[in-house]
């Protein structure tokens, strides 16, 4: 038994590093999400208000001008995990349609909870695939292009905004499912109710996904006041409120 | 004083026998209720004085052996356990998934577990045999007690088929399989450390192919916490293959 | 034809059957186990109170030992047992439970300083030493003189189970499921092994070995009201009594045990009387202590079984629609004790009575629960008439609990029994006897005999259905040969077993499915069971004696003059309508505890002449060597280590030095 033991130590450290690196790319996502929904909603202070956090993405106040390669530099770590955390991920979804009858036979058969939602968890988590790695290519590709009118003018004139409609739900609905999950199979915080977490994890979704409404209405606002003049930057002497 | 009319069950029953052409059918059978009866009783009556031919499992009849697993109304439970005063006037019941089906209601869970033990070695592993005539090595009460809280396992198999994983992956050693693992990792008595566990379940088809959908703990009829001792294992696994 | 050879056969996945595997395999033999169900879901697993041997940890044990176990067992047998095979079971005890927690038996341990427990309705603290702690620890049984049952909750049978279990995988025995031996293949003087039906195919195997071994339980199944499982039927015990050469022992003697949930039947542990709890009648009353003051519910199963019964016969019993009954009240235990050492207890009641034991009081009342006869065997396990052929467990009348068997003593002897017995067919098969001389004709024989019995059954056209007469069976069973017995009922039955019999040659199975058929099952079984009954019923019969579990209102005494014998019976000829019964008499003069009153339940045996000239001869013995010490007394009065491998030959330590 011993050689097998070490046979394992030596080429086995594989699945526990994969699962750790599913559950940490997650949980760094996740934190991310919430960071970026705050950050996004902060249009609902003021104009001024969102092109300040922008600017302070962009190291305008650490470094006195702005870079907007540090938007990139943020998207591009991110995308990372994206892609890392789907790859890894992608194991547990059914391989093919067999293991997919499977799980759905047991599901509709079962009607648990649990086993129900993480096919929901899945279909957000596929769906991510491309509704997420769109959004990143843009701020990856175009990170100077954030503030109250650039973002607002993406959001309406250019036709975003039925994308991130979609990809609010899908995203907020994964990253909940996600935390959820991730407390449950850590078992942390030791023995947490799972009914209460259950709920906290609604909350955490409609939160969030309210946020995000209230946030992307409030685009779709100033990107149809601002549609005849799409292109055109905002700066502190130009907000819609002045004009 | 008259009894009160009893109900009328109809009970719907998956009918299969392997070899036999015919596919697997539900078939009803009317019976009517008793006081107190449980589904062990509804079976035999329906052996008895309807079909001398269906086929079941009971053993101890009263939930201690895991002999009786089925899916009543689609959920893994013992039958003898189950009172029909507790469902409906109509139910189905459905042989366990994942295991080989013997015939209607009986499947193959011996077989199974065998092979799980086999490849788990779910034993105590010691060097030296035990001195017969001297004195028992002392064990703190509370670890005797936590290692039979993981011991009362029945082997009945719902685990296995309340597991999503386990319908898609045939290889998932499953909560039943963890969970020994688990109480031989308490067990001082058993000599093998954490890599020799890791060895057996640090992977995908182990511990690590686990994605947390509590089935196994929502059904299990002897109220094992298998969350929690599956979060334990998955711990001290990650902890293993990160070191 | 289908043949499959192994050195050693054991019939049976129980603890008895696997512990007695791992012995022969691990002395290198070939093993192969036959079980009707995986091994894991064997009735074994249903014991729950705990496994007597004398480790003497706790403070209610201190000053036990071998001496102690052995007395009580005899006491509890009512002298009806075998004194060389209680002595070899007290001494080897220990080393299994011992043996268990090495393999991984969660036992429960001692926890050092003051406790509060229940004895006799009232909370008392108990002081544990600390040189104690974390040592094995034991509760308090029906019969026993001292705390003595090693438990793990209520699940002991479950946790000795898996753990042995377990140990047969470790060791690579592979076990076949599913499969019955229908038949042993013998030639009128050595077992060759069994025929074999693979429950799910249908197929028959000629399965051929040099030893052996019957572990499959007891027959609580001839009864309608019964806490066994329903595989226990007693098989191997009637393919035994086929043979015509193998013998069965002490049939009647039939535990009903008190405790069984009214009216499923269901055990609930006798540790729920030995951690404390009582028994009330309709009005509330504890009436135990008014008939037996000084044990109380704690006398033997036998005796509170019995004035459970008589206290119901008096009017006293709680109105249920399926009848009068008595409760058991453990309210007093308190919620934390039922959840921790009677959960399954808990979930009995919970499941099947929807009540809260914490709260609520359990019905119960008496329900057939062991098998004290079953396959005679000698002391190493070997069965009387025919050579390689063992039995060991429930199965077999190895004879250690005479007439009644102590609470904790059945699961103790099927490891025990395991462990002893397995060396004993290892020795065989190392012996020149243990050499296979076999003609496949007479496989073929065998086999072709089975295939046409069953062939019979199957296309005989018959009217009768098997499960009517099964079920008329049990209820008769139950009526006429149950805790109360009486001349003119035990000939109804007889009689009517007879007619039963008949009628079964002539059976009705409509499902024409060769392979997995339990209507099948049902028929050929219902035939061997009717032999048993009538074992039972007519050694209850012939047995105008009362003793340990067989009471008979006609002859209420206990009647050592006539009847300190072991019944006998055998089926010599297929064609006979009853079994033939024969006696083998107990010898007082070589017994180290010549027969006496137990310490409870009645007083009024009649004495067998030489138990006064015994009795002198052994206080003189005592008086003689007042300066040896109790092994070396011992020795003197009753040598049984020879009898023991030497391996479990050694003394057993204690903890607090020898008492």
């Amino acid at each position: 038994m011993d050689s097998s033991v070490e046979a394992h130590r030596a080429g086995g450290a594989w699945p526990a590093r994969l699962d750790v690196a599913q559950s940490a790319t997650g949980l760094c996502l996740a934190a991310f999400l919430m960071l970026h929904m705050a950050f996004v909603s902060s249009i609902l202070i003021s104009e001024r208000a969102f092109y300040t956090v922008a600017r302070f993405f962009e190291g305008q106040y650490l470094l006195g001008t702005s870079h907007p390669a540090i938007v990139s530099g943020v998207a591009a770590v991110v995308l990372l995990l994206f892609v890392v955390h789907a790859a890894l991920a992608m194991r547990k979804l059914p391989h093919d349609q067999h293991q997919l009858g499977a799980y759905r036979r047991h599901a509709a058969r079962f009607g648990h909870a649990d086993t129900s939602l993480w096919g929901w968890q899945a279909a957000t988590g596929f769906a991510l695939f491309f509704l997420g790695t769109i959004h990143l290519y843009g701020m990856l590709t175009r990170p100077a292009l954030i503030g109250p009118f650039e973002s607002a003018d993406r959001v309406w004139s250019g036709r975003m905004w039925p994308l991130y409609l979609v990809l609010l739900f899908v995203v907020e609905v994964h990253g909940g499912l996600g935390l959820y999950r991730l407390a449950l199979k850590w078992d942390w915080p030791r023995g947490v109710d799972r009914t209460r977490l259950r709920r906290l994890k609604t909350a955490f979704s409609v939160f969030f996904i309210t946020l995000g409404l209230v946030s992307l209405g409030a685009y779709v606002r100033i990107g149809i006041a601002h549609a005849d003049h799409a292109g055109e930057r905002w700066t502190p002497a130009l907000s819609t409120a002045g004009r | 004083m008259s009894a009160p009319t009893p109900r009328r069950l109809t009970i719907h029953i998956l009918r299969s026998a392997p070899g036999d052409d015919a596919t697997p059918h539900f078939e009803a059978f009317r019976i009517d209720e008793s006081e107190g009866m449980t589904l062990f009783i509804a079976l035999n009556e329906i052996r008895a004085n309807l079909d001398p031919s269906l086929q079941f499992d009971f053993v101890c009849r009263a939930g201690i052996c895991g002999s009786c697993g089925m899916l009543i109304n689609g959920r893994p439970g013992l039958a003898c356990s189950t009172l029909t005063h507790d469902l409906g006037t109509e139910f189905t019941l459905a042989p366990l998934p994942v295991f080989a089906v013997i015939g209607d209601l009986s499947v193959d869970t011996g077989r199974w577990m065998r092979a799980m033990s086999e490849r788990l070695e779910t034993w105590i592993h010691a060097t030296t045999d035990a001195d017969l005539d001297a004195v028992e090595p002392r064990m703190e009460p509370a670890l005797a007690e936590a290692i039979y809280e993981a011991d009362r396992c029945i082997e009945c198999g719902c685990c296995i088929a309340a597991c999503g994983t386990a319908q898609m992956r045939p290889d998932f050693v499953g909560a039943v399989g963890l969970n020994k693992i688990a109480r031989f990792r308490l067990d001082p008595r058993d000599e093998r450390e954490d890599a020799d566990h890791y060895a057996l379940v640090g992977n995908d088809d182990g511990v690590f192919g686990c994605m947390t959908l509590l089935g196994c703990h929502d059904v299990c009829p002897k109220g094992l916490s298998l969350r929690s001792q599956i979060a334990y294992l998955r711990r001290g696994m990650a902890a293993q293959g990160l070191r | 034809m289908r043949i499959f050879y192994t050195d050693v056969l054991v019939v049976g996945g129980g603890l008895a059957g696997l512990r007695a595997a791992v012995g022969a395999r691990r002395r290198g033999h070939d093993v192969t186990i036959l079980s009707l169900v995986p091994p894991k879901r064997s009735h074994s697993a249903a014991a729950q109170g705990g496994m007597q041997a004398s480790l003497a940890n706790t403070t209610k044990g201190a000053g036990d030992n071998e001496d102690v176990h052995f007395e009580d067992t005899v006491r509890g047998s009512d002298w009806g047992c075998d004194q060389v095979v209680a002595r070899m079971f007290a001494h080897t005890a220990p080393k299994a439970v011992r043996e268990l927690a090495a393999w991984g038996v969660p036992w429960n341990r001692v926890t050092a300083g003051t406790r509060e427990v229940v004895m006799d309705g009232k909370h008392v603290t108990l002081e544990e030493p600390a040189l104690a702690h974390g040592l094995i620890t034991a509760r308090d049984f029906g019969g026993t003189k001292k705390w003595r049952t090693c438990y793990v909750s209520d699940g002991t049978g479950h946790a000795m189970l898996y753990a042995v279990s377990d140990r047969a995988i470790a060791e690579g025995i592979p076990v076949h499921e599913r499969k019955e031996a229908i038949a042993l293949i013998h030639d009128g003087g050595r077992c060759h092994g069994a025929i074999v039906r693979d429950l799910v195919s249908g197929d028959l195997t000629a399965y051929l070995a040099r030893a052996t071994c019957i572990a499959t339980g007891g027959f609580g199944r001839l009864y309608r009201s019964t806490t066994n499982a329903v595989i226990n039927e007693g098989m191997g015990a009637a393919i035994a009594l086929e043979t015509g050469a193998a013998t069965l022992a002490n049939m009647e003697a039939v535990q009903f045990h008190p405790t069984a949930i009214f009216p499923a039947g269901i055990l609930v542990t006798e540790g729920c009387r030995g951690d404390g709890g009582v028994l009330r009648d309709a009005a509330g009353h504890r009436f135990m202590p008014d008939y037996e003051p000084e044990k109380k519910e704690l006398a033997s199963r036998d005796v509170v079984s019995r004035r459970m019964e008589q206290h119901l016969r008096a009017g006293h019993g709680a109105t249920s629609p399926f009848g009068q009954h008595l409760w058991l009240d453990i309210t007093l235990l308190g919620t934390a004790h039922i959840d921790g050492k009677l959960r399954e207890v808990k979930e009995i009641c919970r499941n099947f009575l929807g009540i809260d034991p914490a709260r609520d009081w359990i019905a119960v009342r008496p329900a057939q629960h062991y098998s004290m006869g079953g396959i005679r065997t000698d002391a190493t396990g070997a069965a009387r008439g025919l050579v390689g052929l063992y039995a060991c467990g429930e199965a077999a009348c190895w004879d250690l609990h005479g007439f009644n068997r102590l609470g904790g003593n059945s699961v103790a002897e099927t490891v025990v029994a395991g462990m002893i017995v397995g060396e004993h067919i290892a020795d065989l098969c190392e012996s020149s006897d243990g050499d296979l001389t076999f003609s496949t004709a007479l496989a073929a024989e065998f086999l072709s005999r089975e295939e046409a019995r069953l062939g019979a059954l199957l296309h005989g056209g018959g009217a009768e259905s098997p499960v009517a007469l099964m079920t008329r069976m049990q209820t008769l069973m139950t009526d006429n040969v149950g805790i109360f017995r009486r001349g003119d009922l035990l000939q109804d039955a007889v009689t009517e077993l007879r007619a039963l019999s008949v009628r079964a040659r002539n059976l009705h199975v409509g499902t024409q499915r060769r392979g997995a058929n339990p209507e099948l099952v049902t028929a050929y079984r219902l035939q061997r069971m009717l032999k048993l009954s009538l074992c039972v019923t007519e050694g209850a019969l012939a047995r105008t004696e009362s003793r340990g579990a067989h009471f008979r209102e006609d002859y209420p005494r206990r009647d050592d003059a006539t009847w300190l014998q072991r019944t006998l019976a055998t089926w010599p000829d297929p064609e006979q309508a009853t079994p033939t019964l024969a006696y083998e008499p107990l010898d007082v003069m070589s017994m180290e505890l010549p027969p006496g009153w137990r310490g409870y339940g009645a007083r009024d045996a009649i004495e067998h002449p030489d138990t006064e000239r015994r009795a002198r001869e052994v206080a003189a013995l005592r008086e003689a060597r007042p300066a040896a010490d109790r092994h070396a007394l011992q020795a003197a009065l009753l040598p049984f280590l020879h009898l023991l491998p030497p391996r479990l030959r050694g003394p057993n330590a204690r903890a607090g030095g020898d008492a």
